[in-house]
């Protein structure tokens, strides 16, 4: 095993972390998939409105590679397809019966693991549904069918905050996820399974699985990090990750021979006030595209009031979701945090016991206790006065002033040396800057635009 | 009493704004409502993307704390500059007096570097509607403080029109000044204007009567002292017996600048941005390095032929002149310095190499902060350049 440790990086001490235990979701009465958030997908539709599907249904499949299916969370009838942008379909939602019955797919057990090949292993996971948990590095986009990666990593314990951790989602399911990593071992690239240093993750049947170690903050275990201080030559660059949770998703998907659709979520609500200490987060069992409202309620009068942003999938990496939103396919925390409030008079000028900064330029750097998220840039957007903040904090070292201002000016082949596509969006360049430029942000969208013109 | 005050500008605010919105009569002055509107109220506004939480240090704070640095090198400057002028006066010096005269004769200047200033800046930020910069709050109270309380206060006004036009806006303003905007100015003002910037002369403001305005009164530095000495004589005998020794040149109750004289006061606003992490600590240290080796060098080539500055205790290079205000306010800035850790301690290394070179070698500059600090603004670039390529080949390419 190998244990490595990543410098750099940031703690962020958010206030209201989930609770140990795990709570029972409420039942639902429609489930949705959400086509939109799968990045370099174009979905061709293969159901309308009204029609009805079982649990494991194709719902559509990507026009650039027509074997790879997307399948239905739900049994019901399609109540209602919606578009957003651009007429990307944002959402299709299926209101469930009471029976739910499933899709029948041939289980698939240990023996006829070994024997199928890397070729039928694919095919298999397209057209159950379960290709689109596994990524690709660099782009973070799901993998074309003939790409060959160098190595597929596991990443346990995401540490963006509020991820829902091994030890939570591992417990009683650990053959499963040993069936996972097997049918990854299928894919014909060695697999590393990583596990963060001071998370209660090993359990003891997984621990033999471990490959890798990794101590540092935020987001040292993410895969690209892990990758980046790992690698040895340039040969490395491609390859592909999973996150643990979905990787019991995908062993229980072959061996059951049903789509499988359990999910545990993290929610919180933490809210300035309840002072830093209060349990407002919640482990709970759902189901793959659950509404988040039935999610939210969960979480207690935290969430009432307005001025409240939802956000699903981390504060670092998430998106804003509306109210009446979904679970995407691998989305697995939702945080409800207060959003920007009044304008503060001399806001500048106080000492800012309470104002969180990863700098000590506030009185908040002599404790630095955790804080309840506050969706607010506290300040304006300003030219880049190369104070370096964001370099120092940077995972994968790229010099992010410099990088930035190869894009700034078109010189794509620069910032492509300065390491663009090593950047794991981790947001941290962004969280820090004080002339509050959208760095990580611009880093995403310039690599998005590389990769659909390199298609 | 906070909320009141608080609500009632809000209402203040929401009432004018419409005014300077895209249709409004005053919309080209948009820039100055903003900048007055955040000053008083810190804006809130929700991240339009991820990460959804951000970090509480912006340019505001940013700036402010640099301010509240230069605080005390700024009341020690005022006290000081009223001290001398009611000293040379023959006048009381009870604190309270002193006080205010030295107010009498800073203010001004201040508020003219500021108010020329801002205009330029504003005016820029109208035309090309971008938002008025907090960094010129900074260079707007830099810039008197490097200089003589004598100055007239038009060629304070076209020092900082020059700065802010030729230093920084045509380069194209905050974030892509080649030189330090403060500096630019002054130097501006150091060779258009060499008869009010150096020399006997300029370092006592005595204010005699309304209707003759400033006048001032003969008295050496010790930078001037020191050019001036005997290559026989040891530097630190001469300081001694013009009335600076060491401790007077390090608590700074001596003539000169209106900021710079006190190197204890300057340590006190180091001491801040370095706590705050808003200096670079490597610049800082570099240049006192640099300063200390090259005149320990200076000392080893010491002889009776070479001038007397050559014998100097490096330490008192520290004490005299804008050394220690040049190291901690002006090259720490972090637009022109270079933006990568090793060039930084080059670059200050160099500053404080530089500067005791020119005082040493050169009999044409007493003073050779300013000189060093503009020399290396011109090579950031170019370390910046070489140290990313250095480290980007050390990268594992991923194209």
């Amino acid at each position: 095993m190998k244990t490595l440790s990543v410098k750099k990086g940031l703690p962020i001490p958010v206030a209201g972390a989930p609770g140990p235990g795990i709570e029972k979701g409420p039942d639902v009465s429609s489930v949705a998939f959400l086509p939109e958030i799968l990045p370099a997908i174009k979905p061709r539709l293969l159901i309308k409105e009204g029609d009805p599907v079982k649990i494991g249904t194709p719902l559509f499949k990507d026009k650039n590679n027509p074997a790879l299916l997307f399948l239905s969370p739900g049994g019901g009838t399609v109540s209602d397809i919606r578009y957003g942008h651009r007429r990307a379909i944002s959402r299709i939602v299926i209101r469930t019966d009471r029976t739910e019955d499933h899709e029948p797919f041939d289980p698939v057990d240990k023996e006829r693991l070994a024997a199928m090949d890397r070729t039928e292993v694919i095919s298999a996971l397209m057209a159950r549904g379960l290709w689109g948990f596994i990524r690709n590095l660099p782009y973070r986009a799901i993998p074309g069918p003939d790409e060959t990666p160098a190595s597929i990593w596991v990443s346990l314990d995401p540490s963006d905050p509020f991820q829902v951790p091994s030890s939570v989602y591992l417990e009683g399911n650990e053959s499963v996820f040993a069936f996972g990593i097997r049918v990854l071992e299928r894919l014909g690239a060695p697999v590393f399974v990583c596990e963060s240093l001071g998370s209660e993750a090993s359990h003891e049947a997984v621990a033999p699985l471990v490959t890798h170690r990794v101590a540092g903050a935020y987001p040292a275990e993410d895969p690209g990090v892990v990758l980046y201080h790992t690698k040895t030559s340039p040969r490395e660059n491609h390859a592909w990750f999973i996150r643990g949770q979905d990787v019991l998703l995908l062993g229980q998907g072959l061996s059951s021979g049903r789509y499988p659709t359990d999910r545990i979520v993290s929610i919180s609500a933490p809210q300035e006030g309840n002072g830093a200490s209060i349990q407002t987060g919640r482990y709970v069992k759902t189901r793959v595209g659950a509404p988040l409202a039935s999610l939210a309620s969960l979480a207690g009068a935290e969430t009432a009031g307005e001025n409240r942003r939802w956000i699903m999938g981390g504060l670092f990496r998430g998106r804003a979701v509306p109210k009446d939103g979904y679970l995407g396919l691998r989305e697995t925390s939702l945080l409800i945090a207060d959003d920007a409030g009044d304008p503060e008079l001399f806001g500048f000028l106080r000492p800012g016991l309470k104002k969180p900064t990863a700098s000590r330029a506030f009185l908040y750097a002599l404790h630095r206790k955790p804080f309840a998220p506050l969706t607010d840039m506290h300040g304006e957007e300003r030219a880049c006065i190369n104070c370096g903040k964001c370099q120092a904090v940077c995972p994968v070292d790229i010099m992010v002033p410099f990088a930035y201002k190869s894009i700034y000016a078109g010189e794509i082949e620069d910032a492509l040396a300065h390491g663009l596509l090593d950047c794991v969006v981790c947001g941290l360049c962004s969280f820090v800057c004080p002339a509050k430029i959208e760095l990580a942000e611009t880093f995403e969208s310039t690599r998005h635009a590389y990769h659909q013109d390199r298609i | 009493m906070g909320r009141r005050i608080e609500k009632s500008l809000r209402a203040l605010f929401d009432r004018g704004r419409p005014h300077f919105e895209d249709k409004g009569r005053l919309s080209r002055l948009k820039p100055f409502y903003e900048a007055t509107e955040t000053f008083f109220l810190h804006p809130a506004i929700a991240p339009k993307n991820k990460p959804f939480v951000r970090d509480s240090l912006d340019l505001k704070r940013y700036m402010s704390i640099v301010l509240i640095a230069l605080m005390p090198p700024l009341f020690f400057g005022i006290h000081n500059t009223g001290f001398h002028a009611r000293n040379a006066a023959g006048l009381s010096t009870d604190f309270a007096a002193v006080f205010g005269e030295g107010l009498l004769i800073v203010l001004p200047i201040i508020i003219v570097s500021y108010a020329v200033g801002l205009f330029w800046e504003g005016l820029f930020a109208v035309i090309r509607r971008h938002p008025v910069s907090e960094g010129f709050l900074v260079t707007g109270l830099l810039f008197p403080l490097t200089l003589p309380p004598t100055i007239p206060l038009w060629q304070v006004a076209a020092g900082i029109t020059f700065g802010v036009v030729i230093g920084k806006e045509v380069f194209g303003g905050t974030g892509r000044n080649l030189f330090n905007p403060a500096l630019t100015a002054r130097a501006f003002i150091f060779f258009a204007y060499p008869v009010q910037m150096s020399g006997d002369a300029v370092w006592i403001a005595v204010r005699e009567s309304v209707e003759n305005g400033i006048n001032a009164v003969s008295g050496a530095t010790p930078l001037a002292l020191a050019a001036l000495a005997d290559p026989k004589e040891r530097i630190e005998a001469v300081f001694a017996d013009n009335g600076y020794a060491f401790q007077t040149l390090f608590f700074g109750n001596h003539i000169g600048s209106i900021g710079e004289t006190s190197t204890l006061c300057i340590l006190a606003g180091a001491l801040l941005l370095l706590v705050t992490g808003i200096a670079s600590y490597r610049i800082m240290a570099g240049a006192l390095i640099g300063a200390l080796a090259i005149g320990a060098m200076f000392n080893a080539l010491a002889s009776p032929d070479l001038p007397a500055w050559f014998s100097v205790n490096p330490f008192y290079h520290l004490v005299t002149g804008g050394f220690a205000f040049g190291i901690v306010y002006m090259a720490t800035d972090p637009v022109t310095a270079p933006g990568t850790d090793k060039s930084k301690w080059i670059y200050g290394f160099l500053i404080g190499a530089i500067a005791v070179m020119v005082r040493v070698v050169n009999p044409a500059f007493p003073e050779g902060v300013m000189l060093a600090i503009l020399f290396m603004n011109i090579f950031s670039p170019l370390m910046e350049y070489t140290e990313t390529r250095l480290r980007i080949r050390r990268r594992i390419p991923n194209v």
